[in-house]
């Protein structure tokens, strides 16, 4: 191997305070994500709804000229919140939401604890918010592409495609409603997998953790519900938690007859968790006391 | 000063590890040694900002260690002994990574990245992943994202481990390179004292989480002590218990011979008088070269 073959030089720069110093952190978390075996196919897979409800709003539009395809199915076709909620909500999306969360978030943290790189990243000039912030931002950029982008523009489709504001003055805060629904659902997501990724050193393990915890807690709640009859088991579900809050975002009747505060309640505390061990468990250094 | 600590104290729970740390370093290389426990990456960490103390004050490059820690780490390179890269990375992005990280701009990293790999001799295969390289680059590749922002004082932990003679070699060389720019401060932490003797001229020696010594090499070894290495026949065990009483330390080698860490006070007369009285033949006598590991030695109490 050649050695300084011209020594040392000085670097004539001047090192600043970068105004997003997460952001480093967050290009490089999605560009490893989109490096990873099968994720493009999973990631564009996992679009298929989002193009499906674009053409039902389209299709909703040329009513006339579907008519021999949609026989009895117009009322599918009326866009109004529930459409909406039927699309953010559905179990399809929030389980390839979790496949997602797997290939992009299981080694966020776990493979920083691996290969001992938090040392490194805590020896540059970057606060703790600063690393989880470029961490949870590279799941909020994967979920948000399946919420709020396609959300917006079904929003946007629909003004275009009926050629008037109507839309938007039935439903003046359905924006709202959109806007805040993806950041719930993004938020409680990226929390989650974090707190998971920083439990073990084994990305597969936390892989197989993200997806176990999620489909087991569906589980318990069908065989619960199934014995005591109760929907409040519906409490024990991830899922059926986010359904439950989602459907008050889009004004629309809960799938279970349990108050939304509750379920709204479980999700918080699920996020005050992960913050509080996310909190203790990354530092610098691991120091035992 | 680009070190100045005054009275640190730090425990782990009710294990102190640092007691009243004294420190004032300002220019050139510096070793930190230290038996296991001593204190020594405990200090480091403190520097860094990792663990804040319980007591005492403390300034790096004139930041408080306390309160500013993100500007001291934006001017200081930290190279750590673990192994510590990201998977799926190639050198250069790595790199360039952390010296963005450390708050250059994009482009500037990303040439800088080249220009340090190259210095440290990862040019060749700045382009292979991570995974893929050995002990030894990895080491290379860790002073490379330490040095890519051209820090003005350079933490090194254990530079040396885990490298077989000729990368042990090329990395002192590097380290030895870096210490000839007199506006970069290197501060060593290791165990292998050859290296410390052959790339600093001042060391801090920390012993059960206190301050040893310190001082510049040449005048330790010159001003503590002198040693002498004898061997002699006869029951030389109360011939060296009137040494150990006379204040000289005695270490004993597998091989009988015997070297007395003579304080400089005391009249190298008073060896040979001791022989005289206990009826010991002294067969050998030479004035040995004192070494750092010598040093190390009678200031810790181990071999």
């Amino acid at each position: 191997m050649m050695i300084r073959e011209k020594g040392y030089t000085h670097w004539d720069g001047i090192l600043r305070e970068r105004r997003y110093p997460w952001w480093p952190i967050t290009r490089l978390g999605i560009k490893l994500t989109f490096k990873r075996k099968h994720f493009k196919f999973l990631f564009f897979g996992s679009l298929v709804p989002a193009v499906a409800y674009l053409a039902g709003i389209y299709i909703s539009e040329r009513i006339e000229d579907f008519r021999y395809i949609l026989r009895g199915s117009q009322r599918f076709l009326q866009i109004n919140p529930a459409y909406f909620k039927s699309y953010f909500t559905s179990d399809f999306l929030l389980f390839m939401m979790v496949m997602i969360l797997v290939f992009c978030g299981a080694g966020l943290i776990s493979d920083d604890l691996k290969y001992n790189s938090l040392q490194l990243y805590f020896s540059k000039p970057l606060r703790k918010k600063d690393y989880f912030l470029g961490k949870a931002s590279v799941i909020f950029f994967f979920l948000l592409m399946l919420t709020l982008v396609p959300g917006i523009v079904f929003f946007v489709m629909k003004l275009i495609f009926s050629g008037s504001f109507q839309f938007l003055r039935t439903y003046p805060w359905l924006l709202l409603s959109v806007i805040g629904y993806s950041a719930l659902v993004t938020i409680f997501f990226s929390f989650y997998t974090l707190l998971i990724s920083s439990l073990s050193k084994n990305r597969r393990y936390v892989g197989i953790l993200i997806f176990a915890i999620y489909i087991f807690s569906d589980i318990f709640f069908g065989i619960f519900f199934g014995i005591f009859k109760n929907q409040y088991f519906s409490l024990l579900s991830l899922k059926g938690n986010l359904q439950q809050v989602g459907a008050l975002f889009f004004g629309q009747k809960p799938p279970f007859q349990v108050p939304w505060l509750y379920s709204f309640f479980i999700l918080l505390c699920v996020c005050f968790l992960a913050s509080a061990i996310l909190k203790k468990k990354i530092k610098g250094v691991e120091v035992i006391k | 000063m680009s070190i100045e600590l005054k009275n640190i104290h730090f425990s782990y729970g009710k294990v102190k590890a640092l007691e009243g740390i004294d420190l004032s370093l300002s220019e050139g290389a510096v070793g930190l040694l230290g038996p296991n426990g001593a204190g020594k990456s405990t200090l480091l960490r403190i520097l860094l900002g990792f663990l804040s103390p319980d007591r005492g004050e403390g300034r790096v490059l004139g930041y408080d260690i306390k309160q500013e820690q993100s500007f001291i780490r934006r001017y200081v390179g930290y190279m750590p002994e673990d192994d510590c890269l990201i998977p799926g990375m190639d050198a250069v992005s790595f790199t360039s990574y952390f010296g963005e990280l450390s708050g250059m701009p994009r482009q500037e990293a990303m040439k800088r990245a080249h220009e340090v790999l190259f210095y440290v001799g990862l040019g060749e295969s700045r382009y292979r992943l991570l995974e893929t390289y050995s002990a030894g680059m990895k080491q290379r590749l860790k002073l490379a994202q330490a040095i890519v922002h051209d820090p003005k004082l350079l933490f090194l932990d254990e530079p040396t481990s885990n490298l077989d003679p000729q990368g042990r070699k090329e990395i002192l060389e590097l380290i030895e390179d870096i210490t000839s720019k007199r506006d970069i401060q290197v501060l060593i932490s290791s165990h292998i004292l050859p290296d410390i003797e052959s790339t600093c001229s001042y060391v801090v020696i920390l012993n059960k989480g206190r301050l040893a010594a310190q001082g510049k090499i040449s005048e330790l070894k010159e001003i503590t002590y002198r040693l002498y290495e004898i061997k002699v026949k006869g029951e030389e065990e109360r011939f060296l218990e009137k040494l150990k009483r006379m204040g000289c330390k005695v270490d004993e080698t597998e091989d009988k011979l015997i070297k007395v860490y003579m304080p400089s006070h005391q009249d190298l007369m008073e060896i040979f008088r001791v022989a005289l009285e206990e009826k010991i033949q002294i067969r050998h006598f030479v004035k040995s070269q004192t070494s750092l590991e010598d040093l190390f030695a009678k200031t810790v109490g181990v071999d």
